[in-house]
């Protein structure tokens, strides 16, 4: 209810502001309305820095690119067939947003398989190409040996820019020197494209950006394609910059390469950053923050500094300009966020929710995992999925893999039948999680083959290994740090979802139903592992034996046939590896999960695999029942010692 | 040696230590077993200055040390071997030992113990000139505990350094855990797997929500009903 009334409140001052600024006489309105425009280009930023994590250096390229999009295509200069209709620049406006996600494609393409700091110097020199370019395609002549197939081609306008703009034209409304009709056009696309950028954010694909954001390789081996989701992101930001930049173009009815410095992507990514990264709120508070200082509070602040020197007489105040030092303000205000509230004004929470004491004797007496906690759904969509017609539902033969002299692994066949529990252990170093790597497509194997349900998996993605049917948790925990324990399990069904950008922000009843249903079975899963209540807490802010809890949730969540796990009770106390075991006897019995498992834990492998495969120097050097590994003298020798397991153990569950 | 006493520790709002005690004698082997959560690695953060406690305090050597930045501690002779690791991973094994011994005065024992970190762990020796960040989840174990021992403290603090180790690896790390107590080093020694733990100790505490519950010599822990009900899984 307040959250409504605050956005009530909220409409009423931004519908009523431009009529009180003219009543009062404040002239802010053309200020505020450029303000505006930067603000949506930092919205749009958001989207790849904040969401995605791609650190962009050279958002002003895009907005350079919108603004020029709009004006070649609505400006008599060079003679475009667009200029000049009551439509044009509704239809330009479209084109310019169409043209910016196309670049924005074109330009994240070659990025894609760099990260951090190489990617922000590859922006970074975009940003400062695009500028350049526009200034020389002003004047363009090609000769070849004498025959000049272009001469003075003038495709930009060059540094002169293009002049005139067209104006939009809407019946009865002045798009002329009254800011007013301005305002209110980029209030409404504003608040659209803060509408499409919330649905965007809480769907299956803004899930998918954060994912991306928090861990790349997670991601991909929890079924995020990280090669289009990124692009999207990339082209999804560029084409809020079209329209910020058709708007600009529009409104200033004239632009020249001057605008789209790199300072401009500077202070936009400023923007982002002061009021908080990823987070719409914040962004629009650092936005209005900045474009007022910048607009009102500098030009105001310095006329009354004057006023102050020729009172008292004094020459350097008289002739002292403070907007000269706004980037010395910026720079400043950036500092003392960092140091202050690093995650923004308004940035993401870090902070466990109140009350998050653990009650450590209610966690040591977590609840076994019992059959009707199974979810229903999750059954039937592992009994009536693709089933393996081979008994062997993984396969492995001859798998070889060398990293320079080392020989990881070393011709290694291992086969996992349906329903059945294979452990894989050997000495630390002997290549175990190397072939977990090689199975789930993060490392491509030298020779071997690797078949899945029939299918060879040798050369795909991790994504379409997931997609396929097998799920992994990693050695040392990688779950998505900074979102919810919820959001993490709803990464998991990503690759059984299917809503994409259209739908994302249109939500037909098709989507609604998904998104409802992917929630249900979220909560479901997190109810079967035990983690029910625990939904909104933030993944990094979970004890250990509960963060590894949910990635078996997560994996699970992508519906596999065969279940990949690392080490999954290392760190666990021995009865929180015993609930781990039913558990994972649990899966295998009742969904005929497979699973193959590495574990360091005797008591857990020896209790529940079938069969077991040691490595040692990235050779099997044993295979058979836990009973005879135990007494395999090599196992006993290089892995187990002569001291462990301390008591035998029954196998089987 | 080591005197914790009365620790108060926040995380933000979240109570991490609620009035924690606990003392180290010289040439001892000290062990802290509890849950998850239940505030073993935030004892250790809190011993080494990495969080600040809010009430008590932390003597070492009859220093109060609660206030002094971490690597002050270190040059008093502490060192650590940290839970997950955080082994430099860009840098090889060998820079990764001698950063261990980045504070040390002493230079010419650095290589002695160079050696010596090198018969304990022969696998290292075998990966001398790779990336920190190539070795196995195991062999990085082994690094992170190498390059404490590389400091050559007068404590050593070590958190979990049996997780993710093969069996034979667990015996022998308590092993040598043993061997480095007896050429003088005293341990504190953060563990999961208690009964490991409690067999190479010379005493034990119980940590529970953020405060000791139970402390007695090794020994007598390994029989107490609180200890073989909830960290050694027996029933």
């Amino acid at each position: 209810m307040n959250s409504r009334l605050g956005a009530a409140v909220l409409a009423v001052v931004l519908l009523a502001y431009p009529f009180v600024d003219q009543a009062v006489g404040l002239h802010t309105v053309h200020a505020v309305s450029d303000g505006m425009i930067y603000m949506l280009l930092a919205l749009g930023l958001n989207i790849v820095v904040g969401y995605a994590g791609l650190l962009d250096l050279g958002y002003a390229a895009f907005f350079a690119i919108g603004a020029y999009a709009m004006g070649l295509l609505n400006s008599p200069v060079l003679g475009s067939p667009l200029y000049g209709h009551a439509w044009s620049f509704w239809l330009c406006i479209w084109v310019a947003a169409a043209v910016s996600a196309l670049l924005g494609l074109v330009i994240g393409a070659p990025t894609l398989r760099v990260r951090g700091d190489y990617l922000a110097i590859i922006t970074l020199g975009f940003g400062e190409i695009i500028p350049v370019a526009i200034r020389n395609l002003g004047d363009v002549t090609i000769e070849i040996g004498g025959w000049r197939p272009i001469e003075r081609l003038n495709l930009t306008g060059g540094e002169n820019g293009v002049n005139p703009v067209g104006r939009p034209y809407l019946p009865g409304v002045p798009f002329e020197t009254d800011p007013v009709p301005w305002y209110f056009l980029i209030l409404i696309i504003g608040a659209a494209s803060v509408w499409a950028m919330t649905r965007l954010r809480d769907s299956r694909l803004g899930r998918a950006w954060m994912a991306i954001r928090e861990d790349e390789t997670a991601a991909d081996c929890t079924g995020v394609n990280p090669v289009s989701t990124k692009l999207l992101a990339f082209a999804l930001g560029a084409s809020f910059s079209g329209f910020a930049g058709s708007v600009y173009a529009a409104k200033l009815q004239a632009i020249t390469p001057g605008a789209f410095e790199f300072q401009v992507s500077i202070m936009l990514l400023c923007m982002v950053v002061l009021g908080g990264a990823g987070s719409i709120r914040g962004v629009v508070l650092g936005a209005m923050l900045i474009t007022v200082f910048d607009r009102v509070i500098l030009s105001q602040t310095t006329f009354l500094v004057r006023g102050i020197g020729r009172t008292l007489g004094v020459p350097a105040l008289v002739s002292l300009d403070l907007t000269l030092w706004r980037w010395f303000f910026f720079g400043l205000g950036l500092v003392l966020v960092m140091l202050l509230r690093p995650q923004g004004l308004a940035g993401r929470r870090v902070q466990p929710l109140a009350g998050a004491d653990v009650d450590e004797a209610a966690a040591l007496d977590a609840a076994p995992p019992r059959v009707e906690a199974i979810p229903r759904w999750l059954r039937e969509q592992i009994a009536t999925g693709p089933v393996a017609q081979a008994d062997a539902l993984l396969d492995v033969r001859g798998l070889t893999k060398a990293f320079g002299g080392v020989v990881a692994l070393n011709a290694v066949d291992l086969v996992v039948p349906r329903g059945g529990i294979i452990g894989l252990i050997g000495p630390n170093g002997a290549g175990k999680t190397t072939f977990f790597n090689v199975v789930t497509g993060l490392i491509r194997p030298d020779a071997g083959r690797l078949t899945f349900a029939g299918a060879s998996l040798v050369g795909l993605r991790p994504n379409a290994i997931v997609a396929r049917g097998i799920a992994r948790t990693f050695q040392s925990i990688r779950l998505f740090q900074y979102m919810t324990v919820l959001d993490n399990v709803l990464v998991g069904e990503h690759c059984r979802l299917e809503a994409r950008v259209a739908g994302a922000v249109l939500r037909p009843p098709r989507v609604r139903a998904e998104e409802a249903r992917a929630r249900e079975r979220a909560r479901s899963l997190l109810t079967f592992v035990g983690l029910s209540g625990k939904e909104d807490e933030l993944a990094r802010n979970l004890p250990y034996g509960d963060q590894r809890r949910l990635e078996i949730a997560r994996a699970l969540a992508t519906e596999p046939r065969l279940l990949l796990l690392d080490e999954p009770t290392a760190g666990m106390n021995p009865r929180e590896s015993h609930t781990l075991t039913d558990l994972i006897g649990l899966l295998r019995r009742e969904l005929s999960l497979s699973i193959l498992l590495i574990e360091h834990d005797m008591q857990v492998v020896m209790r529940i695999s079938d069969r077991i495969t040691v490595l040692d120097y990235g050779t099997r050097i044993a295979e058979g029942t836990p009973t005879e590994i135990q007494r395999h003298p090599r196992v006993i020798e290089a892995y187990l010692g002569t001291g462990a397991p301390q008591e035998p153990v029954v196998p089987g569950v | 040696m080591l005197e914790l006493a009365d620790l108060h520790t926040y995380y933000g709002n979240i109570r991490a230590l609620r009035g924690l005690s606990l003392s180290v004698e010289r040439g001892e082997i000290v062990t802290l077993i509890g849950g998850n959560g239940a505030g073993k690695t935030t004892t250790l953060r809190t011993i080494l200055g990495l969080v600040r406690p809010r009430r008590g305090s932390v003597t070492f050597n009859g220093t109060r040390v609660d206030t002094l930045a971490t690597d002050r501690i270190v040059r008093l002779g502490v060192a650590q071997s940290p839970e997950g690791r955080h082994i430099f991973p860009r840098m090889s094994v060998l820079e990764n030992l001698e950063l261990g011994a980045f504070a040390r005065r002493d230079r010419d024992g650095i290589a002695p113990d160079l050696e010596r970190v090198l018969s304990l762990f022969p696998r290292l020796r075998e990966r001398l000139t790779q990336k920190g960040g190539t070795l196995s989840g195991g062999e990085q174990q082994m690094l992170a505990i190498s390059r404490a021992l590389m400091a050559r403290p007068e404590l050593l603090l070590l958190d979990e350094p049996s997780m993710g180790l093969s069996p034979i690896l667990v015996e022998t790390i308590f092993r040598i855990i043993q061997d480095i107590n007896r050429q003088g080093t005293t341990i504190l020694l953060v563990e999961q797997n208690a009964r490991m733990a409690l067999r190479v100790a010379h005493r034990g505490y119980v940590i529970q929500t953020g405060r000791i519950v139970l402390h007695d010599a090794a020994a007598a822990l390994l029989r107490s009903d609180l200890v073989r009900k909830t960290y050694l899984g027996e029933t």
